[in-house]
């Protein structure tokens, strides 16, 4: 009997709360809350900051006890060697990449002639069905949703939410993203599609060319969602069916969202 | 006390999910910890309890995430009550059980999300790949649920005060 009712208070507030978050999700989503929802955002931004360094500094001291290791099983003589003094070559060339990969940044900025905001990564989409990532600047910076992010390597993606001082960025990994690229060396033309675990392009069939490995998938700027000339990625396979009116091509991305920490948002291009 | 050390257990898993877990990525799969979370706490704590605790983590996860607030606490929901529903008719509860209930319920959770992105108009993936990401998210969870349960288990143990007899 008291089973039973406690069966059914639990019930009851099971759908309340069902009820309760359904229409927090519909009236959240009223074009009027995207102001509210952006501060909310904001507001867990510095908390996620904080997170993702701290993961940083996890990081840096594993790889210093894995280089620790594997020096020590490389090289007997090693053995005596100071672990401070290694721990600081290890930091010196993590800083060392950091400013070849600021340094490139800083030349993709002046080379594409476009403005740009620098920001970096404070978290990424908690679920796997979105691949969005998380950046610390916002609307104060002069962050607008649809603005096109790309790292000194290439084309990331695009922002889709901002608040204040934060911004979501839904990136070409994730399955709805669609992007129109063309192939260096072919010339070919086609759409490229966001993945969980690759970017597929479908290039329809044309006589006497086909797509190659190796090629590079740069933007066309057809449609106007990107501007065109910012680099994608390589070719990395072809299937090929002549019963099919189009290739499906596998392209490596040139950037991988897992370990990107840094972005510029390009605040001069306007999607159409 | 055992509701603030709850409320920063929480926040802590919503952070680590939006920064830590993408790390741990198997297949386009990663833990879901607030998931995890809620399990551990419907088989210990209760129905209610992980009804409620579901709301606060899934609210977390919605900050962290683009598109409305809500799709994720709704979506822990089924879960963590027919968990308690499940464990209230069972005998002799194993690492199995709850291993099964982590995976069912984060196929249910995939299931929900998806549904409610959808009736809300935000973009959803293909149902191959969200089947696909589903299933890879379910065994994994699966697999690191004992572990889960069984930190959540002796961290309610910490902060039990035994009853004066």
């Amino acid at each position: 009997m008291e089973g039973a009712r406690a069966q059914s208070r639990s019930t009851r507030l099971f759908l309340i709360l069902c009820a309760a978050t359904l229409l927090l999700a519909m009236l959240s989503q009223q074009p009027w809350a995207a102001g509210a929802r952006g501060v909310a955002r904001s507001a867990l931004a510095p908390a996620e900051g904080a997170m993702t360094s701290f993961a940083h500094q996890v990081e840096r001291v594993a790889s210093v006890f894995g280089d620790v290791s594997s020096l020590r099983a490389e090289n007997q003589r090693l053995r005596a060697a100071d672990e401070q003094l290694r721990r600081q070559i290890v930091e010196l060339n993590a800083a060392a990449k950091e400013n070849s990969a600021l340094r490139q940044a800083l030349d993709f900025e002046k080379s594409s002639g476009h403005r740009m905001v620098a920001a970096n990564v404070i978290g990424r989409g908690p679920d796997g069905f979105s691949r969005t990532m998380q950046i610390d600047r916002g609307t104060t910076d002069g962050v607008l949703p649809g603005m096109v992010v790309a790292t000194g390597a290439g084309l990331l993606g695009r922002v889709r939410e901002v608040g204040p001082h934060a911004a979501i960025v839904q990136t070409l990994g994730d399955p709805q993203s669609r992007v129109n690229v063309y192939l260096s060396a072919s010339k070919l033309a086609g759409t490229l599609s966001g993945g969980p675990t690759s970017l597929q392009l479908e290039i329809p069939h044309t006589l006497g060319v086909s797509p190659g490995n190796g090629e590079w998938a740069i933007t066309s700027g057809v449609g106007g969602s990107y501007p065109r000339g910012l680099v994608v990625g390589e070719v990395a396979s072809v299937a090929h069916r002549d019963s099919s009116t189009a290739d499906q091509v596998q392209v490596a991305w040139v950037n991988d969202p897992s370990s990107t920490t840094f972005v510029l948002v390009i605040t001069d291009f306007q999607p159409s | 006390m055992k509701r603030l050390a709850g409320l920063c257990l929480m926040a802590a898993a919503a952070l680590a999910q939006a920064t830590w877990a993408p790390h741990l990525e198997v297949g386009g799969a990663f833990p879901n910890l607030v998931l995890l979370g809620v399990v551990a706490v419907s088989w210990t704590l209760g129905t209610r309890s992980a009804l409620v605790w579901a709301v606060i983590g899934g609210l977390l996860l919605d900050l962290t995430a683009s598109g409305a607030v809500g799709p994720h606490a709704l979506a822990l929901l089924p879960g963590a009550y027919l968990v308690g529903f499940w464990i209230r008719n069972l005998e002799h509860p194993n690492a199995l059980h709850v291993a099964l209930a982590a995976g069912a319920c984060t196929l249910l959770y995939s299931a929900v999300l998806v549904l409610t992105d959808g009736l809300l108009g935000t973009p959803v993936p293909p149902p191959s790949v969200a089947l696909e990401l589903a299933l890879a998210a379910a065994a994994y969870n699966a697999v690191l649920m004992p572990v889960a349960f069984e930190l959540v288990r002796r961290l309610l143990s910490t902060f039990h005060t035994p009853q004066p007899t």
